[in-house]
């Protein structure tokens, strides 16, 4: 079904197309709040945020507008608000556990032990990068979205993405290299 | 080609973005420069790590949560919906409109550049007023001593008139 058809009907009242629209988003926006804060509580009580916050946003959505993008703007704005307000309490994230983030398809057992570690690294890393940078490898990296989508997204231009993503990478590949060099 | 340029283009290398020109200069740094080399082989690693990074499933329970969004809304409207409709009747229009000249009326005198000499003449009227009470009041207060004591001296004087009448009796 066409989302612009799914948030129509959603407007209507239509208890069916609200859960449509929880199917489609609820993971994607649960697995950028658990990637941005590192816990998955605090990831379940984010995204239960975030769609409450939909549900009283979409009246105002501009249907001549990408949904997508327009509602990951509404996630990325209210984790970085939630994280400024709170940070004092951020000091540590989950440990990375196999078990809790189920492997994606492509990932079989021939899985390297130094990917799993370097995965592992990149999940602790995450946690000394800013807001901003760490909003930007999310999306960029983890998400997989184009610099186009994340330009849309944080609402800046291209260029400025672009450095920022290679900013970022930098940032976590000394991180990486520090919890190397420690373990080493 | 510096150290710090080639971090400036690692992303755009990483991603084949770089004009032919540029990377054949950034592989010539790469060959002489071993520290740039191991950035480089890191920052594959962790690119390819974080391109097939696992996904966390929601839980059922969170889900149930976010379904029944709708239906908590809706239930919190009609809770909300009494307090609402009695906010809003017809009858406390005036009390609204009552509060709004008030507050037009406070707002003006804190924040119009003016505010202060108009805040001063305020403070003058209500001290001026509060005095002329006060001696009103302090007026009031030695009139009452004076009646008092005219009572007492009529007081006195039947009491002297009945003893001279009485004086006149008793001759």
């Amino acid at each position: 079904m066409d989302l612009n058809e799914v948030i129509r009907e959603c407007l209507a009242g239509s208890q069916g197309a609200w859960e449509t629209l929880v199917n489609t988003f609820a993971k994607r926006i649960f697995n950028m709040a658990y990637q941005f804060s590192g816990s998955r509580q605090e990831a379940e009580d984010r995204t239960q945020e975030v769609f409450l916050k939909l549900s009283g946003a979409l009246p105002k959505y501009d249907f001549g507008k990408n949904f997508t993008p327009w509602l990951l703007t509404l996630v990325k704005n209210h984790l970085i608000d939630e994280y400024r307000r709170t940070k004092w309490e951020k000091t540590q994230r989950d440990d990375y556990d196999e078990r809790v983030l189920a492997q994606t398809a492509h990932d079989g057992p021939e899985q390297s032990l130094v990917d799993k570690e370097t995965k592992a690294l990149v999940w602790e890393g995450l946690n000394r990068l800013s807001a901003d940078m760490r909003m930007v490898i999310i999306l960029r990296d983890l998400q997989g979205k184009s610099y186009e989508e994340v330009a849309e997204i944080l609402s800046l231009p291209l260029g400025t993405v672009k450095s920022r993503v290679n900013r970022a990478r930098l940032q976590l590949a000394q991180v990486l290299r520090e919890y190397r060099g420690e373990t080493s | 080609m510096t150290c710090e340029r080639f971090e400036e283009l690692l992303s755009a290398y990483l991603e084949g973005e770089l004009a032919a020109a540029e990377k054949a200069e950034v592989d010539a740094h790469l060959a002489a420069c071993p520290e740039c080399a191991a950035l480089l082989a890191l920052m594959k690693d962790m690119t390819g790590a974080m391109a097939a990074f696992p996904e966390a499933e929601p839980s059922p329970a969170l889900l149930s949560s976010l379904y029944a969004i709708p239906a908590a809304k809706r239930e919190k409207r009609k809770f909300l919906r009494p307090v609402f409709d009695w906010l809003t009747r017809p009858a406390l229009q005036p009390v609204y409109a009552a509060f709004t000249v008030l507050f037009v009326a406070v707002s003006f005198v804190l924040f119009h550049p003016e505010g202060r000499g108009i805040r001063k003449q305020f403070d003058l009227t209500f001290h001026r007023g509060i005095g002329t009470a006060e001696k009103l009041y302090a007026g009031a207060g030695s009139l009452k001593s004076e009646v008092g004591s005219f009572a007492g001296n009529v007081v006195k004087s039947i009491k002297t008139l009945d003893l001279l009448k009485g004086g006149e009796g008793n001759q």
